[in-house]
């Protein structure tokens, strides 16, 4: 089983980056070398390209949902995804693009994409800290997907 | 008075909103823009090292990295006083095709195209890259992505890394090319080739031969007589990497051509208190509010501000695509805001074969790719984005450092003219307060031709994004709402 962790994101707008964050303080827990562990400042298409091949992914994202708690962390099917990077203004969003490889008979699509997503807060200043309550859910988000890790 | 908000945008971008101000008599009396823009990029640039700059602009942005990562390289030229080897000019242009090979490819068959192949009365679920494949077929969808692809991995080569480059230096670039990358990259190209006349004879087929669309492009509310910029080789045709800045006005006549380091001297931004954004506009002329016409300074940039700009493509067969384009919609320049998919059409056969004459000339292989640097100044770099001109201005302290930085943005460069396409799009529409869905589509076909980017490195959107219009009474109470899904 070929699994990816991806982490999504824009380190220079402040909690926009906190998937990079969450995939640079993985790195130092995760042991299993077997699974593979990256980042991208891209959405859509791109992502598609970085996808192709593995079983599953786990894609660690910022996301912008009302009412919800800044730095809560969340878990769902990208099919699920409120908000996800995956949508980039001048791209199609990554269920778009999956939607459309599937169209084109594409055979080598991971089985499950699942997204742990952190709520976020600032991501119009640039600027690479997260605010307080952004910073203080990355613990949280590493652990979720170890333990994610540990389920497939 | 009623006020129709449009918010967010399909297909664009989360964060903008249309607001749309009709009188007493339900007709449109104003539109405007408003966006939030992307907040304390020259604090952030701030002490810096000026070397850093071509990583960290080429991350404003996760559309159009390689623009900014080559105009900050080209900056960081001026400021340290020094001219980048021949080879290393011809491997950042050709890393340069790559890029303008598949965003204009994205934006055709994804973003803009859909609006025109799938048609302006398709409702907004089939306006897109499905709508597309519906019509035009699983061969041609494979292609599309095919394509983009290449162009993808021509930046790649190139670049050093998928997506974000890290060639630029100042001086030249970092990689130079081997053989084998070469011969890849040449049947890339070439591939690449076929595939932009395919497009473009797609265009024809769908687009020119339905009446119906040709009658929609000369559609008054979709004309708009502004200035027109872009950059120019010496013998004033389009060049995406390098020139001179040249405009010209409604007739085509050029009233402006000057180096990239002296646009301070010609261009001025407007500040405008309902806007983030600023609103350059042409000094000579001036600055007489959201009008066109002649004695109003504002100007377009992007396909087809750079068509109308210059006086020709340098390559063969975009050079007979250009006359023909202009011969079809009957002279220059072109100002109808649709004609922008058919410029992006003929921009994208060009980059195909700059490619091809850059991959297959002897410089490119070559490993004098650098220079050693001056002393550190301050510099300006312009380059033509896929959306138009985008200027990095830099001034370094002694130390290399990263004293100023100001960048002008292509979509800021097109922000007044955008504003008054989405306006005179809703006057078209929108009458006696008559709104519905289908009239609301051409209001955003006005804006998406521009192919727009604003604060385009926030991607947290609302995954679906859903269309919300919001109708007002005349005293300011929400009357009515639309949600389009």
């Amino acid at each position: 089983m070929k699994t990816l962790v991806l982490g999504v994101g824009n380190p220079i707008l402040q909690d926009d980056g906190v998937g990079i964050h969450v995939i640079n303080t993985l790195r130092e827990h995760l042991k299993d070398t077997r699974v593979i562990v990256d980042i991208a400042y891209t959405g859509g298409m791109n992502l598609l390209d970085m996808i192709r091949g593995f079983d599953k992914v786990i894609l660690v994202d910022a996301i912008k949902q009302e009412n919800s708690k800044t730095g809560e962390v969340k878990r769902f099917p990208l099919d699920e995804a409120p908000a996800v990077h995956s949508s980039n203004p001048h791209d199609v969003s990554l269920s778009e693009a999956l939607h459309l490889a599937k169209q084109l008979g594409e055979k080598n699509l991971p089985k499950e994409i699942v997204v742990i997503g952190i709520i976020v807060k600032n991501t119009l200043d640039f600027g690479e800290h997260l605010s307080t309550e952004v910073a203080s859910a990355v613990p949280n988000a590493v652990t979720m997907v170890l333990a994610e890790l540990k389920n497939t | 008075m009623r006020t129709i908000t449009i918010d967010p945008i399909t297909r664009l971008e989360g964060h903008g909103k249309i607001s749309i101000f009709l009188d007493e008599a339900g007709d449109v009396e104003n539109a405007y823009l408003q966006i939030p823009e992307l907040r304390g990029f020259e604090k952030f640039s701030e002490g810096r090292r000026a070397e850093d700059m071509p990583q960290i602009t080429s991350r404003i942005c996760g559309v159009c990295p390689v623009a900014h990562h080559i105009a900050a390289a080209k900056a960081l030229d001026a400021a340290f006083h020094v001219d980048p080897p021949m080879a290393a000019k011809k491997l950042r242009e050709l890393l340069y095709c790559g890029y303008i090979i598949y965003d204009h490819i994205l934006h055709f068959y994804f973003l803009g195209g859909p609006d025109f192949v799938v048609g302006p009365e398709a409702p907004a679920s089939k306006r897109n890259i499905l709508g597309v494949i519906e019509k035009a077929g699983l061969d041609v969808a494979k292609d599309v992505i095919k394509h983009r692809a290449y162009g993808q991995k021509i930046t790649a080569i190139l670049g050093g890394k998928a997506t974000h480059p890290v060639c630029g230096l100042p001086g030249g670039v970092s990689k130079g090319l081997v053989k084998e990358e070469a011969t890849d990259i040449k049947n890339m190209v070439s591939s690449c080739n076929t595939f932009a006349k395919f497009t473009l004879q797609l265009f024809d087929d769908i687009v020119l031969k339905n009446k119906a669309y040709v009658d929609l492009i000369r559609s008054d509310p979709f004309i708009l007589k502004t200035y027109n910029m872009g950059l120019v080789d010496k013998h004033n045709k389009v060049n995406f990497y390098d020139g001179m800045i040249r405009v010209s006005d409604q007739e085509a006549n050029e009233v402006e051509k000057f180096e990239s380091k002296d646009y301070t001297t010609h261009i001025a931004e407007r500040v405008e208190e309902w806007s983030y954004m600023k609103f350059p506009y042409l000094k000579s002329i001036g600055w007489q509010g959201l009008q066109d016409g002649k004695k109003s300074g504002i100007y377009r940039v992007g396909p087809l501000g750079r068509l109308n700009a210059a006086e020709g493509m340098a390559t063969p067969q975009a050079e007979k695509e250009y006359t023909r384009m202009f011969d079809i919609l009957e002279g220059k320049p072109v100002n109808s805001t649709l004609a922008f998919h058919w410029a992006r059409l003929i921009e994208l056969l060009y980059a195909t074969e700059r490619a091809k004459e850059l991959i297959e000339d002897s410089d490119i292989t070559s490993t004098h790719i650098r220079n050693p640097v001056g002393t550190p100044g301050a510099g300006i770099g312009v380059v033509e984005a896929a959306r138009g001109t985008l200027i990095h201005d830099y001034k370094l302290d002694k130390n290399g450092l990263v004293e100023k930085a100001n960048l002008i943005v292509a979509t800021t460069n097109n922000a007044g003219a955008i504003t008054m396409s989405v306006r005179d799009a809703a006057k078209g529409v929108i009458q006696k307060g008559n709104v519905n869905d289908e009239l609301l589509n051409k209001v955003e076909m006005a804006f998406r031709a521009y192919d727009p980017c604003f604060g385009c490195a926030t991607h947290t959107l609302p995954g679906g994004m859903p269309l919300t219009v919001n109708i007002y009474d005349h005293n300011k109470n929400l009357s009515k709402t639309i949600i389009r899904s």
